[in-house]
């Protein structure tokens, strides 16, 4: 799960070409990897790929903050 | 994708376009011309049950829970019904980005305590988000909510505010953690008459003369812990959550003002002689009624899709701002040709045709200017 994510991010999403790829415990966010919409684009590519929704009440930062969240969310909602 | 209506649901258009008709269009040249809000007109729609569509039936007046569907068809016949294009925009706010945001992300208690309120008219609410340096970047705000004992300290300023100086409840986006950027804005519903919170008066404007807008300051404003909605960091989503469905339901009484309008010059060209016959009959009056008409139905065919969208439970984020773009556009380029097809007579307040336009401009700069919406665009597919 985790390899898709990151290959997902780094080949569609990331805002700038990523130094030696992407780390799980990169921070997403903060560092502007995902902008807002980039971060729309995932959550619609998590609900399409592993068939889960993603409520609104749970886009938080917490969920989202780096891969290895997002993994745990998912993992979390199995 | 199926674009039928089940007879239940244009039932439900038609008695909303007859009720608009019928109770809404009595003073609404006045309330224009002198920035009035009817609140008499807001109360009759509560009445009838339109501030309800967008919660589920134990907050509203409805019997069962309305779909999404549904609710933008009726909004649509509220558009085409009422000639107050001010009316249904400022409606629109209320339940799509305050109500729709308390309905998800309230706790019981905040359901109970606000929802029957907004949806009966008794209360009326608005929706924070702008400020005087933070418009298009508006997660870029400056409004700060610190911590304390027991809730928060709100302190900052909001501007161009929909229904602000007429509202009894605000709901105000606010810094919570700096560090954090967009991710790290908060939600509260603030209430009138709390220490430090203060409306401004109603601003002139071009258009939409009969909504109250204007700015909300709060000065060390203490609000309770209990009156955040959602979790700390949660604002980000919670105008992510509104967006598309605002764009929609607010859009869809434009598809029905502009429904009204084309109607209304088909009548005026066709009637009105010069040189010896109807101006319809002049190519470069019928062209432009013709691009009206095109303008609606691509309008309409993008309103109904994104509505679909919504109603499967999907996202929405090209399609939507390719709704706002195309629709806020089409109606002022539609209200311009009105003008031009009837004329001198068009030009004139007192005949009700000139109000569109004015009416229509706040369409390309609210909610996302076009520019917004063509950035949006371009960066899904691919720039
Ligand atoms: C009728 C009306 C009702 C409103 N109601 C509310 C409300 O209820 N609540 C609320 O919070 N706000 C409300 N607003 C505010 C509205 O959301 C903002 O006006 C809008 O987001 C634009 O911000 P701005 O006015 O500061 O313009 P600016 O952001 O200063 O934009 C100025 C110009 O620069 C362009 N521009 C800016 N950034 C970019 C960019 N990145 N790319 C290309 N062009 C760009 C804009 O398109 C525009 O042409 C309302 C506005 C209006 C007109």
């Amino acid at each position: 799960m985790q390899e898709k994510i990151i290959k997902y991010i780094e080949e569609e999403l990331a805002n700038e070409e990523l130094d030696g790829g992407l780390e799980a415990t990169e921070d997403l966010l903060g560092s502007g990897i995902l902008d807002s919409l980039g971060m729309m684009k995932l959550i619609a590519f998590l609900e399409d790929e592993f068939g889960c929704k993603v409520l609104p009440e749970e886009m938080v930062i917490e969920n989202f903050m780096t891969v290895a969240h997002v993994n745990d969310y998912l993992v979390s909602k199995q | 994708m199926d674009f039928s209506w089940t007879e239940e649901q244009l039932q439900f258009k038609n008695e909303v376009i007859s009720f608009a008709e019928t109770k809404l269009n009595d003073s609404h040249l006045v309330n224009d011309h002198k920035l009035e809000f009817m609140r008499k007109n807001w109360q009759l729609c509560a009445d009838f049950g339109m501030l309800s569509l967008s919660v589920p039936k134990q907050y509203g007046t409805h019997t069962k829970d309305i779909d999404i569907l549904s609710a933008i068809l009726a909004m649509e016949g509220l558009g085409y019904g009422c000639r107050d294009n001010g009316l249904p925009f400022a409606m629109n706010a209320q339940m799509w980005t305050v109500q729709l945001p308390i309905a998800q992300f309230g706790t019981e208690t905040q359901k109970e305590t606000f929802l029957p309120k907004l949806t009966s008219g008794e209360w009326i609410a608005c929706h924070a988000l702008t400020e005087p340096e933070a418009g298009s970047d508006v997660f870029n705000m400056q409004t700060t909510a610190t911590k304390v004992e027991g809730g928060y300290i709100l302190n900052g300023k909001k501007h161009l505010i929909t229904l602000g100086p007429v509202c009894d409840i605000a709901l105000v986006f606010a810094v919570t953690n700096p560090t954090l950027g967009k991710w790290g804005l908060s939600v509260f519903i603030v209430e009138k008459g709390t220490k430090g919170f203060e409306t401004s008066l109603n601003k002139a404007k071009m258009g939409l003369r009969t909504v109250p807008i204007g700015d909300l300051t709060f000065t060390d404003c203490f609000v309770k812990e209990e009156n955040r909605l959602g979790s700390e960091g949660a604002g980000w989503s919670i105008t992510n959550h509104s967006l598309e469905l605002d764009r929609c339901s607010v859009h869809a009484s434009q598809i029905g003002a502009m429904e009204r309008q084309l109607e209304a010059s088909i009548a005026y060209v066709k009637q009105r002689k010069q040189f010896g016959k109807s101006v319809g009959q002049f190519q470069s009056v019928s062209n432009r009624i013709a691009d009206m008409k095109l303008r609606l139905e691509t309008s309409r065919l993008l309103l109904y899709k994104v509505a679909w969208l919504k109603s499967q439970g999907k996202s929405a984020m090209l399609e939507s701002a390719m709704l706002k773009l195309q629709i806020s556009e089409s109606f002022v380029a539609s209200s311009l040709d009105t003008i031009r097809n009837h004329g001198g007579y068009g030009y004139l307040t007192e005949n009700e045709v000139e109000r569109d336009l004015r009416d229509a401009v706040g369409g390309v700069i609210y909610a996302g200017t076009s520019d917004i919406q063509r950035n949006i665009i371009a960066k899904t597919i691919g720039l």
